[in-house]
Order: structure tokens, then C-alpha cells, then sequence
């Protein structure tokens, strides 16, 4: 009795993590595409719009779905209160957003390289650097969504099995 | 006969679950990782084996050389 109940909780512990793991690289895409979203409204807004920094964040923290609406809505409440430098804030921001999201870390440095320019430059600089971050994050997403065809897969499936296992050795 | 049917059973799920593995990563397109999980499922079988055969190496010596 008390093995069968120690071998459900294996089974379950580790389907768990793989199934965690597989929801992990399913979300990155969208988390991926969502980015794109606001980088493109954040062009609209500085290029048509003349809007300031943290406006255009409140803007787009508004439209946008959770891990990055939290981001943009951080840094726009950072913005307002100190009067920290905008790449510094946006790098604070990007850490505490690395460890709510599914991003991995090219995408990250990218992010990081596109905040050390915000607010440097004029308009139409500004315009040509959010579209070189904007086709770093295409190469992104193309790679993110043919992984998750195999990964998915295989997290999900290698988690029961280990499980399995796991239990058979041990029982 | 104090043979322990259970054992055979726990290599026979252990072939199981390993090849299982095995066609998962190789369809995946992990070969090599396959081969490693196959490596390494043979050689916790052959552990389980060898335990059994030692067992059996020491009834032998008990029976004809008058030891325990």
C-alpha cells in the first residue's frame, strides 16, 4: 500500500516536470510574438505618436497579455517615479521579466542591446534600431515555433517515462 | 525453488520503458541521446543479472564446497 502510494507520487513529481517543461517552450513563441506586438506599437507610438517613454509603456503594458503587459507596466511605473536613465531601468526590468517568462537568453541579450539604445537617439534612429530588434526577434520566433513541434513532444513523453522507470528500478 | 519471478518481470518493463525512450528521442531526432538512454538501460539489466548470477555463484559454493 505504502509503496503504491510512493510510487504515484514519483510518477506524478515527474510527469509534472515535464509537462512544466513542454508548457515552457510553448509559451516562448507567444511570449515571442507578443514582443514583436509591442516593439511595432512602440515604433507607431514614437514615430506618429511623439509620445514619451513612459506613456508609450503605460500604452502598451495596457494592451498587451501578462508576462510582458507586467514589463512594459514596471518600467513605465519606474519612469515616472525615479529619474534613473531609461537603459538602466529597462535592464533592471529585463531580469526580473527573464525569470517571470519563457525566454531564453539570445532573445534576452537582444532586448538588452535594443534598451541600451532607447532614448538615445533621434526619431529616425530610434525607427532603425526597433526594426533591427524587431527581424532579431523574427530569427527568434522562427526558431522558437520549429521547436516546439519536437520539444514539446518530447518533454511531455520523456517525463511519464522516466517516471515509469524510475519506479521500476526502485520497486 | 526460491526464485524470485518478480525480477523478471522488473527487466522485462525496464526493456520496455527503455525501448519506448528510445523510439521517442530517435523519432524526435535525438539519435544519439537514444543511444545513450539504450546504453545505459542495458547496463542497469545487466546489474540486476549479475546480482542474480553472484547469488547463484554462492549457492554452488555452498552446496559443494560445504560453505555459507
Amino acid at each position: 500500500m505504502i509503496s503504491f502510494l510512493g510510487a504515484s507520487l514519483i510518477l506524478f513529481s515527474t510527469s509534472w516536470m515535464g509537462f512544466a517543461m513542454a508548457k515552457k517552450v510553448k509559451e516562448r513563441p507567444k511570449q515571442l510574438r507578443e514582443l514583436k506586438v509591442a516593439l511595432q506599437s512602440l515604433e507607431a507610438e514614437i514615430m506618429y505618436g511623439h509620445v514619451p517613454l513612459d506613456e508609450a509603456f503605460g500604452h502598451l503594458s495596457r494592451q498587451l497579455n501578462e508576462p510582458i503587459a507586467a514589463f512594459f507596466g514596471e518600467l513605465a511605473g519606474a519612469l515616472q517615479e525615479t529619474a534613473s536613465s531609461v537603459p538602466i531601468l529597462w535592464e533592471e526590468a529585463l531580469t526580473r521579466l527573464a525569470e517571470r517568462s519563457s525566454l531564453k537568453k539570445a532573445e534576452l541579450e537582444v532586448l538588452q542591446q535594443f534598451g541600451s539604445t532607447l532614448g538615445r537617439h533621434d526619431r529616425d534612429n530610434q525607427k532603425r534600431h526597433i526594426q533591427l530588434t524587431l527581424s532579431h526577434l523574427e530569427r527568434e520566433l522562427d526558431e522558437a515555433t520549429a521547436a516546439v513541434a519536437t520539444y514539446e513532444k518530447l518533454y511531455k513523453s520523456v517525463g511519464v517515462l522516466s517516471g515509469l522507470l524510475l519506479i521500476i528500478l526502485l520497486i | 525453488m526460491g526464485f524470485d519471478v518478480n525480477v523478471v518481470f522488473q527487466i522485462a518493463g525496464l526493456g520496455i520503458i527503455v525501448a519506448m525512450l528510445h523510439s521517442v528521442l530517435k523519432m524526435i531526432g535525438k539519435e544519439d541521446y537514444a543511444h545513450w538512454v539504450t546504453l545505459l538501460g542495458f547496463i542497469v539489466a545487466l546489474f540486476i543479472v549479475i546480482s542474480l548470477l553472484s547469488d547463484l555463484f554462492q549457492k554452488v559454493k555452498s552446496v559443494f564446497l560445504f560453505q555459507n
